[in-house]
């Protein structure tokens, strides 16, 4: 007969080799295999994918590393690059004041050039006319002596 | 009773033996055969296992490569948690092969139908239902933590014996034999009820009863498994602290 619902102790004492409690070469031999065990796993799981895992940990570590420093460098850049536009943005501001400056005074010059021409064009005119007024003078007198004189004989009658 | 038991006996699945051993004869030693078949398979299964999963190692790792990295994590958290950060390598393949070896050879015993195969005597089962196999990785363990303690500390282990006092003396050494006794009677106890609640069960009523029993039987495998493992790792890490740590707080 197979079976047997013994509890475990009476299993022992009835069976007349074996039983539970029955310890024998099974043991070194369990124990040496185990070791082997370790060993073989050792060699073909323990090693070359706790490594395979330390890699890829040491790689996500160096790769966030230097994500870090990019992006403190990104950073770093783009305050660089916004100091830079507000620089420029002043200097701009400065060339376009100095320029309106700069063509204010030359307008100035230019208004005051032209005033000073005109005025002595005004005053060269005034000088012609002058001019012209007195010699029209002049040959007027000298005609009217004419005429004067031609008057007084044709009255004396000197005819 | 007896009668209608052996109507039963037709039955492949329903039959029950305990301690009834299938031996081999090696010299004048005799070896229990069924256990040693079963560990071979077991043996079997975890070395292809993790072979194929080393075999081409990914850097994103896919498919069996990803569930036994997951499983390596796992192992070496156990290691970590008790051993510590610092000394925990070196004993992840021990730690680690008492884990994977118990729980395979747990769960074989629980969803490999090994009854299909006859043996002349007795009957294959999980490997840790025998008292040689949990003897021996519990002695195992007690030379591993003695080890860990000698190399660490040197002759300095011996004097954790008398910590906190002299006084302990007595039970510190008691321990030493009380550790591999629980651990290996512990899982050796679980793992034959387990297997001889779902049997009797099974006797009694071959269908749809016994399997909450084995979903049980599932759980409490995986459990014994981690709890083997974990206190392998407690026992050697508490070996290798302990007095030698408490010196170097000292000078420090």
């Amino acid at each position: 007969m197979n079976w047997t619902i013994l509890l475990a102790v009476e299993a022992a004492e009835t069976a007349k080799e074996g039983g539970l409690f029955d310890l024998d070469a099974t043991l070194p031999i369990m124990a040496l295999q185990f070791l082997l065990l370790v060993a073989i796993l050792n060699g073909v799981f323990y090693k070359p994918l706790g490594k395979a895992i330390d890699d890829r940990e040491e790689l996500v570590r160096t790769n966030i590393l230097s994500a870090k420093e990019r992006l403190e460098k990104a950073q770093n850049l783009a305050k660089q690059y916004e100091q830079d536009l507000g620089e420029t943005r002043k200097k701009a501001g400065e060339t376009i004041a100095q320029a309106q400056a700069e063509a204010q005074k030359i307008a100035a010059a230019k208004i005051a050039e032209a005033q000073q021409e005109a005025q002595a064009q005004r005053d060269q005119a005034q000088k012609e006319i002058d001019e012209q007024k007195q010699s029209a003078f002049s040959s007027l007198e000298s005609e009217v002596a004419v005429l004067s004189r031609q008057i007084l004989s044709k009255i004396l009658g000197t005819s | 009773m007896l009668n209608t038991i052996n109507s039963l006996d037709s039955l492949i699945f329903a039959k029950l033996e305990v301690g009834q051993q299938f031996y081999w004869q090696l010299g004048n030693l005799k070896i229990h055969g069924q256990v040693l078949i079963t560990s071979w398979i077991v043996i079997g299964l975890l070395v292809v296992v993790s072979f194929l999963a080393s075999r081409s190692i990914q850097r994103i790792p896919s498919g069996i490569q990803n569930f036994m990295e997951y499983a390596l994590e796992f192992i070496r958290d156990i290691a970590k948690n008790q051993i510590g950060e610092k000394e925990y390598r070196p004993w992840v393949p021990f730690v680690g092969t008492l884990f994977l070896f118990i729980f395979v050879s747990n769960w074989s015993g629980a969803l490999v139908p090994w009854k299909l195969v006859k043996l002349p005597v007795g009957e294959l089962a999980a490997p840790t239902n025998d008292i040689n196999t949990t003897v021996a990785l519990a002695l195992l363990t007690s030379l591993a933590y003695f080890y860990a303690g000698f190399s660490k500390r040197g002759i300095g282990y011996v004097a954790k014996y008398i910590q906190p006092t002299p006084i302990l003396l007595p039970i510190n050494i008691l321990e030493d034999f009380t550790k591999p006794l629980s651990l290996s009677f512990r899982l050796f106890g679980n793992i034959l009820a387990d297997e001889l609640v779902v049997g009797v069960l099974v006797l009694l009523v071959p269908l749809f009863l016994p399997l909450p029993a084995m979903g049980l039987g599932l759980f409490t495998s995986a459990i014994q498994a981690l709890i083997f493992a974990t206190l392998a790792a407690a026992y050697i890490g508490e070996a290798m602290e302990g007095h030698g740590e408490h010196e170097e707080e000292h000078h420090e």
